[in-house]
Parts: C-alpha cells; sequence; structure tokens
C-alpha cells in the first residue's frame, strides 16, 4: 500500500482516515472473523458511563427505508469494567483507540473524562453530548449552545489528550454549536450523530420501539449529515469526523469532499461486515486514478473554493491547536 | 463464522407463507450447532439490515433454511431464483446444548419455531431418546414435518384446528407424556405463549428447559447491543449469548418478545 490514504488526524499518524462508529463496532474485536481491525484507521469504542447501565427496555431496532432507528440507550458495563478490558484489546489492535464518553450530568462528564484521561491505551477521547436515547444529558447537552459550551469546556480542563465533540443533528443552527465547541477547546468535531425519530406498527397501532422514539441512521441520513458537515467546515479551523449512512468508496468520498478529514462507519458495517476493506481499497484506487497523492488533498473539495481557505485553516499536518 | 455469496439450489414453498431454501456453498460451517443462526442479506439495499434466520439443517456443504414470508425482506427471499446467490454470514449464537448422551428428551417445535428443529434431533438422536412434539395453528404449519423423516423417532402432532394430529396444543401432549415418563430435559422454540407454557410445565417439573428466544438484531455479533434482554445472570444479547437460554436464567418470560417468540 501506498503513503495516499495516511493522515495525521488530531496529531496521531493514522494509516488512512476510515474508523468506526461508536455503538457500532462493540469494543473493537467483534468484528475480527470478517477482517483485521488493525486495516482501520482508528477505532472508535462503544459509548461508555461512569456506572454500568442497561440501556432501554423493549424493542431496541426498527428498520426504516434505507435506515434504521435504534434505542439502545447507552447500555454498557461501566469505567471500572472498560478500565479492565481495554489492556486485552489493546494486545491485539494497534491502532489508535478512541473512547466515547457520556453522561448525565456534567459532574459524570467530568469525572468520567478524568478516568479516561487515565486510560493509557486511549489516544483519543470523542465527547458524545448528542446520544437521543438517555433522557437527561444526552442530547440535551449537544441540542443547547450553552450547555454544549459549559460541557466542552469543563471537560477540557481534565483532558489533554485530543477531544473530538460528536455534535448533534437535532438543532436548527449547527454551525453555532460547532463553533461554540471550538472555541472551548474541542480538537475536533464528529458529525453527525442520530436523527431524533420513530416508527409504528399499524397492527399493533403502538410505536415499534419499546422507548417509542428512536435514533435514526443509515443512507437514510446521509444528505443531512453532508449538508451539516459542509456548513460546519466552512465555518471552523478543527478537523471533523464525518459520518451518516456512508456504505461504499463514493460516499465516503462525498464526505470527505464537503469537509470530513476522516470518516466513520456504523449502520453500513451491519449489512457489509467487511466494508471498511472496501472502502480503503477504493479510496486508494480512487486516488492513484486521479493522481492525488494524498487523500487530505480533497478535503473540502466540494467547497465553492474546493476547500483551499479550509485546508489552510486546518494546517498541512492538522495539527493539535491546545 | 463465515461470510459468503452461496447459490441457491432449492426454494420452495411448503405451504402457505413457509418456504425451505437450500444453499450451497464452498466454504462449510464446520462446527455449527443446531439453535445457531445466519444473518441473510437482503437484495434490496434499501433494506439496511440483514434477516436473521436459523439453521435448519446441515448436509455436507449444504445448509438448509426453513422460513416464513413475514415481511418485505423474507418476501424478497420467496423470489429468489435457483441460481441466484445470496450473501450469508454465520453460524451465529450460542446454540442448542446437544454434549448429552442416554437422556430422555422432548423437543418440542410450534409454527416457525420447526426451523431449528430439525438439526437439533438430528444431533440429539443417536445417543439420546428423543420424542418430538409439533404444533401450529394448521396443516400448513406442521407441513414441514413430512421432510423430517427420521427412523426411531416418536412424531407427535397437534393442531389448533384439529386438522393434523389431535385437536389442541403441544402443551397438552407434552402433559401426556410427563405422566408416563421421566423426561430429562425439555428443548423448545415456537410462540411465545407456546414458550412461556412449555418453561413453566418444566420448572414445576424440575426439569432443565432450554427456549430459543427471539431479538430484533442489526449486527447478529454483540457489536451493536440492539438484541439485550435482562437475565437473571446480566444484560445478555441474544444474538451471541443466545438466541438458546435456559428458562430458568430468564427473569420473567415476558421478556420474549411476543412477536415472535423463538424461530
Ligand atoms: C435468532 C433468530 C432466528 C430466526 N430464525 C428464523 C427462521 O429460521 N425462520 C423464519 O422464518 N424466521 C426466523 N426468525 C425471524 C426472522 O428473522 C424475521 O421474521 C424476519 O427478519 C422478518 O423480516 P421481514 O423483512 O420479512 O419483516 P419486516 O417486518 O419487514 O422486517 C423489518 C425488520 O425487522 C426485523 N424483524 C422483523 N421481525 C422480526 C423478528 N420476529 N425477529 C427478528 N427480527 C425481526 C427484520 O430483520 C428487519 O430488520 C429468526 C429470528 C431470530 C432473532
Ligand atoms: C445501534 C447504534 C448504537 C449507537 N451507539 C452510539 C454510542 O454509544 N455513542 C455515540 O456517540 N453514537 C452512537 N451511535 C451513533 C453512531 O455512532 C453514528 O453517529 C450514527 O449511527 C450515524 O452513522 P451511520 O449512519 O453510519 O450509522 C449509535 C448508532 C447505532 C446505529
Ligand atoms: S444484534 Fe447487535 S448485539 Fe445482538
Amino acid at each position: 500500500m501506498s503513503n495516499r490514504l495516511n493522515i495525521n488526524f488530531l496529531g496521531k499518524k493514522l494509516n488512512n482516515p476510515i474508523m468506526t462508529a461508536s455503538g457500532c463496532f462493540g469494543y473493537g474485536l467483534e468484528y475480527k472473523d470478517y477482517f483485521n481491525p488493525n486495516e482501520l484507521g482508528a477505532a472508535v469504542l462503544k459509548g461508555i458511563t461512569m456506572e454500568p447501565r442497561n440501556g432501554n427496555s423493549g424493542t431496541r431496532i426498527a428498520e426504516t427505508p434505507s435506515g434504521m432507528l435504534n434505542s439502545v440507550g447507552l447500555e454498557n458495563p461501566g469505567i471500572e469494567e472498560f478500565k479492565k478490558i481495554i489492556p486485552s484489546i489493546k494486545k491485539e489492535l494497534h491502532i489508535p483507540l478512541v473512547a466515547n464518553i457520556n453522561g448525565k450530568i456534567l459532574e459524570e462528564y467530568i469525572e468520567i473524562a478524568r478516568e479516561v484521561e487515565q486510560i493509557e491505551e486511549i489516544e483519543i477521547v470523542e465527547l458524545n453530548i448528542s446520544c437521543p436515547n438517555v433522557k437527561d444529558g444526552g442530547m440535551a447537552f449537544g441540542a443547547n449552545p450553552e450547555m454544549a459550551r459549559l460541557v466542552t469546556r469543563e471537560v477540557r480542563k481534565v483532558l489533554t489528550k485530543p477531544m473530538i465533540v460528536k455534535l448533534s443533528p437535532n438543532v436548527t443552527n449547527i454551525v453555532e454549536i460547532a463553533k461554540i465547541v471550538e472555541e472551548e477547546g474541542a480538537d475536533g468535531v464528529a458529525l453527525i450523530n442520530t436523527l431524533l425519530g420513530m416508527a409504528v406498527d399499524i397492527r399493533k397501532r403502538k410505536p415499534v420501539l419499546g422507548n417509542i422514539m428512536g435514533g435514526l441512521s443509515g443512507p437514510a441520513v446521509k444528505p443531512v449529515a453532508l449538508r451539516m458537515i459542509y456548513q460546519v467546515s466552512q465555518a471552523v479551523s478543527i478537523p471533523i469526523l464525518g459520518m451518516g449512512g456512508i456504505s461504499s468508496t463514493e460516499d465516503a468520498i462525498e464526505f470527505i469532499m464537503v469537509g470530513a478529514s476522516a470518516i466513520s462507519l456504523g449502520t453500513g458495517m451491519f449489512a457489509n461486515p467487511t466494508l471498511p476493506i472496501e472502502i480503503k481499497k477504493g479510496l486508494e484506487k480512487y486516488c492513484k486514478e486521479n493522481n492525488i497523492d494524498n487523500i487530505s488533498e480533497i478535503v473540502g473539495a466540494a467547497h465553492p473554493d474546493g476547500g483551499a481557505a479550509y485546508r489552510n485553516r486546518l494546517g498541512g499536518n492538522y495539527e493539535i491547536k491546545s | 463464522m463465515f461470510l459468503e455469496d452461496v447459490k441457491i439450489i432449492e426454494n420452495i414453498q411448503i405451504a402457505d407463507n413457509y418456504y425451505l431454501m437450500r444453499v450451497e456453498g464452498d466454504k462449510i460451517p464446520e462446527h455449527s450447532k443446531p439453535g445457531q443462526f445466519f444473518m441473510l442479506q437482503c437484495q434490496d439495499r434499501s433494506r439496511v439490515l440483514r434477516r436473521p434466520i436459523s439453521l435448519h439443517n446441515v448436509d455436507g456443504n449444504i445448509l438448509e433454511f426453513y422460513y416464513e414470508s413475514l415481511g418485505k425482506g423474507t418476501e424478497e427471499f420467496t423470489k429468489l431464483p435457483i441460481g441466484e446467490t445470496i450473501n450469508i454470514q454465520g453460524p451465529l449464537g450460542n446454540g442448542y446444548d446437544t454434549d448429552l448422551e442416554g437422556k430422555n428428551i422432548v423437543v418440542i417445535g410450534g409454527g416457525m419455531g420447526m426451523a431449528p428443529i430439525k438439526y437439533l434431533i438430528k444431533n440429539l438422536k443417536d445417543n439420546n431418546k428423543v420424542t418430538f412434539i409439533g404444533g401450529g395453528r394448521n396443516a400448513g404449519a406442521v407441513k414441514i414435518i413430512e421432510k423430517f423423516n427420521f427412523e426411531n423417532i416418536k412424531i407427535e402432532v397437534a393442531t389448533d384446528d384439529g386438522s393434523v394430529g389431535i385437536k389442541g396444543n403441544t402443551v397438552d401432549l407434552l402433559m401426556k407424556i410427563l405422566k408416563d415418563q421421566n423426561i430429562d430435559i425439555i428443548y423448545t422454540c415456537g410462540p411465545h405463549p407456546m414458550m412461556e407454557a412449555v418453561a413453566k410445565v418444566a420448572q414445576e417439573n424440575n426439569i432443565r428447559c432450554q427456549i430459543s428466544l427471539e431479538e430484533r438484531m442489526a449486527c447478529g455479533i454483540k457489536a451493536c447491543v440492539g438484541c439485550s434482554i435482562l437475565t437473571k445472570k446480566g444484560m445478555k444479547k441474544v444474538c451471541y449469548d443466545g438466541p438458546v437460554f435456559e428458562s430458568t436464567d430468564i427473569v420473567d418470560l415476558d421478556v420474549i418478545d411476543p412477536n415472535g417468540g423463538c424461530k
């Protein structure tokens, strides 16, 4: 393999810009029967909270046209168990591991950030302020600009590791919130989390999901994700981890062209467990055929100026600012 | 575990909405167990999730699936012609415990719950005494039993309308058997009310009982946490820790999806 796909993301050298989406890749080894997870650029692990959580009860998954709804509700074993399993995962996974952290209240976000800061094997932290499936906290932080400011600021104080803030698409003005988290020291933003939605079982005359509403993901949300990344990348100077319905090489290129420096794969992996390998080969081929020395040259290529201004703001290396 | 395009060599209607699909692959799931399942990909890619379907039988490099056309995805499967390929992922899940010898076993399948039963009986029959109870709404729901053709297996059938076997249900037949015999283990797969009743009878009689649960699944490999249920041993993934559970580990039998029960 050539160096065409190597990127410098938040100061980390990644073999390629392909990551997994939190909540869709377990704790990193679940897909190893289908491909070598070390072929990824980085692995974003299932969201964790301080305490173990059972998540929501009832049906948690529904298929919708070109998408799916989930109302998992952040079921996870809690930080103590996470700390125990991470070293064994790191033995097999030699790529950067990204922890996705969540809280119900501000103090919990700070507390878990402190814990993750101490875990040597975690290189990057994704601050999730956008989960639509937990009653308190979660999306409330991502949907309110001042809450987003507060949680980013306070977590930044205890976190020296590179931090990506994962934003909620369930807002009117995504650009405003992205700029706020940038101001408060986010090293990057992740776009998009799921869109709040629902489905109804007409035979039972009831919502399909036990939690009534859930998060919509998959190809159905791709146009929304592209639009948001396009808008945000023209307003900020930090890299974007793009996701939302990527299921082919062409999709991945679209995301990069609207301004994503790296991409995450979620729902697309369920239908096609070897999708990361397919996209990796596809991107390599695309670069070769189009005489692109490095994939980062096309970040923002679909901007009115071809992305030059954004790439300039990012700096050639996408170095960590703080 | 494998992910492969396999060739459809047969795809026939058994009755009503019940179909049998036989596929042939290069790689054979050497260590597959009854009760395990595969995730079948739909051709229409607007259906982003695979469909979990149990292993009905394995014969060399041929796999059999017994399925019901229920919604858009399974309806699509019924239209696949011989020679077409379908991408399958599996075998997944834990499967029934078949590591037994000299036991007196009752296997109960209801309706679509007959899906994993053929392979289960095949694995148990040589070393154990097996009685099979099959049940369903009508003749169509039990027609698949004609294809079981096992020797030395006692087969009892019940239908709701009495069109085949006795008029009644599988639990009636189970109660009759329990009167005359000491049963060591009961295996069951079928609709929710049936499994619940079977599990209760088993519990009352102190008989070990394995049931196969069903939940909506996205990944099938414990990566999405979509199919979790609360058990006495904590949160478990139906796709990975199950679909087969000891009935006594289930906190509340109501957790079984009332839509489907087990298939
Ligand atoms: C472990 C396991 C083994 C199964 N084995 C069999 C089998 O051998 N034969 C068989 O006919 N059926 C089996 N089922 C049920 C089968 O998966 C569903 O009937 C099928 O997925 C319905 O898809 P559809 O597109 O026709 O329905 P739709 O309602 O259009 O499906 C929409 C979505 O809901 C999911 N879904 C709907 N109903 C169910 C259900 N009852 N269980 C799980 N997911 C569901 C589908 O996978 C799909 O993602 C099994 C289910 C599980 C969990
Ligand atoms: C089953 C499921 C679970 C998810 N869990 C999390 C999570 O724990 N934390 C998080 O930040 N995002 C979570 N997400 C959102 C995804 O990471 C991603 O942002 C979203 O699904 C859009 O990408 P996709 O369309 O490629 O799936 C989850 C999504 C799905 C489908
Ligand atoms: S289906 Fe994803 S965890 Fe079971």
